[in-house]
């Protein structure tokens, strides 16, 4: 970096430049809102080639199939002629298909008999989303402050494409749920409707059979015919219908649920539903079926998996409900079964997407964590090297300090330990794993979390107050989950206080035991409150006052909160600034 | 106790720490100690200014970022005062202009935590201009 400039004024200069190009590139996502991926990258290498002059920028985006779907090419002034985007696409493609978690930083080579230098970008975390390429003919491209740029909008493109792609996923599975269930709610209420109809009709001609000889044969016919268009409803019907007897053994089953397994009705008389139902989801079936017997209940709903007669799943949404005989003697199970497998495909992948994006905004906090690591492990660092040299010294006089020397040896072990205890807590913080419930003590983790967020309340002014209640219970859940929530908390509390300079920037840390068997967090600040524009939509996602945030912080933290069936509110205070709380349950062991 | 450059007691400069850091309060001393200076530690800026070292004070090793009142803060604090103490910064930040403020303002050095004993020493000298 020294050596880049002749002169301070000039790098100054240069700097400048860097922060009003990391300002526009900031501001860009407020332009994409609703827009098409196409938009969104287009902008972007728009942006870039006009801000760092390049002599042309490619972009590539892939399908999550890893399938090129779109490309594209924008061309400096300087450069002619114009370039199609297959041909800077075969010029990369050896190394875009090597590996694309391992692109190199830069490449010199030769483009149409001109020296240039290629920087790739990845878009998403492992260049899932796809590959941007930036050119230049300049030899020291790209200067630190050009990557910070195109990396910082890489990033910002990556972020609104993963934006865009889920609400698209999100508005395409939410209408198709709609509609389903509209359908769904038709076809129920027309057999609902066809049966209640018959059931009726076959009272009266049970009535009339008890009365008159003559009546009787006549009765016999109609009956059949009703048994007939009764048939006709059950082997017509949309979704599947199927009877059992009371221990689950199949007395019919109409064609489309035949279809749905791949049995015939015959071979389905030989099996009882439990049979062909997966393991892991018997019990609980049978449980309800054994309630719906006694006459506990009058009808339940499951979504379970049948095994198939070829051997594969299928995701089954059940109405299941007891058909009784004369005097009210349950007689048959009946059950409406719908095949739901394709809807639990999609929330397979919403939930994917969900988890995702957690996994985003947790590396997202990273950049704002950088400078304070640096802090937190550069002070353990210092006491290191000030107490080995010291050491060095005692050993290196006459006669050697022995006493003193293996003083400042402990001193630099200590300091060791802690300077590496920082590191792994943050990589535990950091680390991507599946969530693991367990008892935790919650003020410990709150202290951890403060004890990070050091370096940054610090330098933000901000003063820490704690209250952590005494013999608290442990709280049972994921610890590192919940660190994440308290850190995002404790963040929003200090932004929400940067502007504050009439009052003391003041943040409370309060824990405490609830009475209904929870735990309670709770992070208050003095900052600018809540504002009433937004105070609806606070914990959705992308909703964001502040200029750096993506705004997913409060939504995720509330879904964290929530899988551990806890909950996460907010109240405005009495005097400034605003009160975030969380309760999780403790663990009831204790 | 004897200092290696055979200067007596009375003679060793006093040299003040501020640094709200635990680590660099403890080891500090003891190398100061070394180079044959007396040091005197506070953990904040508002600590030094009420005691008695602050006449005495040859040279100030100051923390920038701490809780309070700043590294920045003191300096300012000093000048008003009319207190030329010289003044060697020490931060775990890295930035330039942090860097760049610290020496506009006056500071004799500027070290970038973790530093080395020699570019202590190098600045101390440069501070009492000794040399």
């Amino acid at each position: 970096m020294a050596n880049e400039f002749e002169s301070p004024a000039e790098e100054i200069k240069h700097l400048r430049r860097c922060i009003n190009d990391l300002v526009s590139v900031l501001a860009l996502p407020a332009m994409w809102t609703g827009g098409s991926p196409t938009q969104i990258v287009g902008n972007s290498l728009d942006a870039l080639v006009r801000m760092l002059s390049l002599d042309f920028i490619y972009a590539q985006l892939r399908e999550s199939t890893g399938t090129v779907f779109t490309e594209m090419v924008r061309v400096g002034s300087s450069w002619e002629p114009k370039l199609r985007p297959e041909e800077i696409r075969e010029k990369i493609q050896p190394w875009l298909e090597n590996d694309p978690e391992k692109l190199p930083t830069a490449v010199r080579t030769v483009f149409e008999n001109r020296a240039i230098v290629l920087v790739p970008l990845q878009l998403g975390m492992l260049a899932e989303i796809g590959v941007i390429v930036a050119a230049s003919q300049r030899a020291d491209f790209p200067l630190q402050t050009e990557s910070l740029v195109l990396n910082i909008a890489a990033n910002q493109a990556a972020i609104g494409l993963q934006e865009s792609s889920l609400l698209t996923t999100q508005k395409h599975v939410a209408s198709e749920l709609d509609e389903r269930v509209a359908e769904r709610t038709r076809e129920l209420a027309t057999i609902n409707e066809e049966l209640r109809k018959e059931i009726g009709e076959r009272k009266k001609r049970e009535e009339e059979l008890r009365l008159n000889e003559a009546a009787l044969r006549l009765a016999h016919t109609q009956i059949a015919q009703s048994e007939e268009r009764w048939r006709s409803v059950f082997e017509n019907s949309a979704i599947g219908v199927a009877l059992t007897d009371l221990d689950g053994q199949f007395i019919a089953a109409n064609p489309v649920f035949q279809k749905m397994l791949g049995y015939t009705e015959e071979e389905l008389a030989h099996l009882r539903f439990l049979d062909i139902t997966l393991e892991e989801d018997g019990e609980a079936n049978w449980k309800l079926v054994q309630e719906l017997v006694r006459g506990e209940r009058r009808q339940f709903q499951i979504e379970k998996r049948y095994r198939r007669k070829n051997g594969s799943a299928v995701w089954v949404r059940n109405s299941v409900s007891m058909v009784t005989g004369a005097e009210g003697r349950p007689q048959f199970l009946m059950a409406l079964s719908e095949d739901v497998t394709e809807q639990h495909e999609d929330k397979v992948a919403l939930d994917k997407a969900r988890s995702d994006l957690a996994h985003v905004a947790r590396v997202s906090t990273l950049s704002a964590l950088t400078a304070s690591i640096a802090h937190e492990v550069n002070q353990p660092l210092s006491g290191i090297v000030t107490n080995a040299s010291t050491c060095l010294r005692m050993l290196d006089a006459s006669p050697p300090n022995v006493l003193g020397a293996r003083e400042t040896a402990r001193r630099t072990i200590r300091d060791g330990n802690r300077a590496s205890e920082v590191i792994t807590r943050l990589r535990a913080l950091f680390t991507k794993k599946s969530a693991s419930f367990e008892p935790f003590d919650l003020n410990e983790a709150a202290k951890e979390v403060i004890a990070l967020s050091g370096g940054d309340l610090q330098r933000n002014r901000v003063i820490v107050k704690t209250d952590l209640g005494r013999e608290l219970p442990r709280a049972l859940g994921d610890r590192i989950q919940i660190q994440q929530v308290i850190f995002n908390l404790i963040r929003n509390a200090s932004d929400a206080m940067s502007a504050v300079d009439d009052r003391p920037r003041e943040l409370f840390v309060e824990t405490e035991y609830n009475e209904s068997g929870t735990v309670r967090l709770r992070v208050k600040d003095t900052g600018t409150g809540i504002n009433p524009e937004i105070e609806e939509k606070l914990f959705d996602a992308f909703q964001t006052t502040k200029g750096d945030g993506m705004g997913i912080g409060l939504s995720v933290s509330r879904s964290i909160v929530e899988s551990h069936q806890g909950r996460l509110w907010a109240v405005r205070n009495d005097g400034h600034g605003a009160t975030f709380l969380f309760s999780i349950p403790c663990n009831s062991n204790t | 106790m004897k200092s290696h450059d055979g200067r007596s007691a009375i003679d060793r400069q006093l040299v003040a720490v501020v640094d709200d850091d635990e680590s660099v309060r403890e080891s500090l001393p003891d190398l100061l100690a070394e180079f044959g200076f007396v040091a005197r530690v506070f953990p904040a800026a508002e600590q030094f200014l009420v005691s008695d070292s602050l006449g005495q004070t040859k040279c100030l090793v100051l923390d920038i970022a701490m809780p309070g009142m700043t590294g920045f803060d003191l300096q300012r604090e000093l000048r008003v005062r009319g207190l030329n103490i010289p003044i060697i910064f020490i931060t775990a930040e890295k930035g330039e202009t942090v860097r760049t403020r610290g020496l506009e303002l006056g500071a004799v050095a500027f070290l970038l935590k973790p530093f080395s004993d020699t570019a202590l020493l190098q600045a101390l000298n440069a501070a009492l201009g000794l040399g």
